[in-house]
């Protein structure tokens, strides 16, 4: 009897572990996971431009941790997000139509404050969506990168 | 005469320019928030794209996967196949018309109701919408809000049985700021 006790209570303890594990999961952390892919701005664009279907299906993940990407380019603009995330406008060329639009985190933001357009750079973070021209919507929307850092 | 011509021409442009003047935000704040007697679930996305025009076209464009969760565990199951699918529909999209645009200076400081009509597709899903967007003009920047239920059915996202129909509200409440300039 008290054998079955003990593997009852065994059960109940590797249970409540099981889902306090996935109650208290943390979230994927951008900067130490291992980039899918080292990329210009531009060429990330182009993908999505010319086949944005073979696009999302090579960068976006079904349970959204998709994938973390290095771009690089020259920073065009710099402003801030309502939350008070720094977001930097990344192009190949400030001449380039559309670029890559990456927002920096609460560990990353302060790097993010010292850029200035024209500064060569190269910076980390997950994809979230990509570059697209909606006529229909009469809307240009760049790559969006979140969890952003400067890579050095 | 080919003076007045280029300098018609040059007026005709301008008031081209000035018809078509667009605002536009890449900030946008939007929010869910779903309640029930298990659990209240919020998300938020700074990631909107939208612009609003002085001849009352307002557009939306909204990264699905952008949308950040407290909880890990709650991210993953909103972006899988079996919520919003958003490896298939990585874009939430509204374009609708301000129809009492008339009564609206977008160059003017001061407060106004625009009444904004149109199709908002999520989920690949679309469906009309009707609701009231608040706006504050004050110094060239517009400062929009907007708060709206959807019924989550009606865009394809339903659960007949298991946890997810209990812990997860039919009608969601969502909350858009949108900081044009």
């Amino acid at each position: 009897m008290r054998k079955y006790l003990k593997i009852s209570a065994a059960i109940v303890v590797i249970g409540l572990g099981v889902v306090a594990y996935f109650w208290f999961m943390p979230h994927r952390d951008v900067q130490k996971t291992k980039a899918f892919a080292e990329i210009e701005a531009q060429t990330l664009v182009n993908e999505f431009l010319t086949d944005r279907a073979k696009a999302n299906d090579r960068y976006l993940a079904n349970d959204g941790d998709s994938k973390v990407l290095i771009i690089s380019g020259e920073v065009v603009d710099r402003t801030v997000d309502q939350s008070g995330m720094q977001v930097v406008l990344v192009k190949t060329s400030p001449t380039d139509e559309m670029g890559v639009s990456c927002t920096f985190s609460l560990e990353s933001n302060a790097q993010a404050k010292t850029l200035t357009p024209g500064t060569a750079i190269k910076i980390k973070g997950v994809i979230r969506s990509g570059a697209e021209i909606d006529k229909d919507l009469d809307l240009v929307e760049h790559v969006v990168l979140e969890k952003c850092a400067v890579v050095k | 005469m080919k003076n007045l011509c280029l300098s018609l021409c040059v007026c005709l442009l301008s008031f081209g320019a000035i018809a078509q003047s667009k605002l536009t935000t890449s900030t946008g704040h939007i929010k869910f928030f779903s309640s029930t007697v298990a659990e209240d679930i919020e998300a938020n996305n700074y990631k909107v794209l939208s612009t609003l025009s002085s001849d009352g076209t307002l557009v939306f464009s909204v990264p699905m996967q952008s949308f950040e969760f407290d909880k890990a565990l709650m991210q993953k199951h909103y972006n899988s196949k079996k919520f919003l699918d958003t490896k298939q529909f990585p874009k939430a999209k509204f374009k609708g018309n301000i129809s009492n645009i008339d009564d609206i200076d977008l160059t003017k400081d001061g407060t106004y109701t625009a009444k904004v009509t149109g199709a908002l597709t999520i989920h690949g899903e679309t469906n009309s919408v009707e609701e009231d967007l608040h706006l504050k003009v004050n110094a060239g920047q517009v400062m929009a809000t907007t708060e709206f239920t959807i019924v989550l059915a009606d865009y394809g996202v339903a659960f007949k049985d298991g946890k997810p129909s209990t812990n997860i509200a039919k009608e969601i409440k969502i909350t858009a700021t949108l900081d044009y300039k």
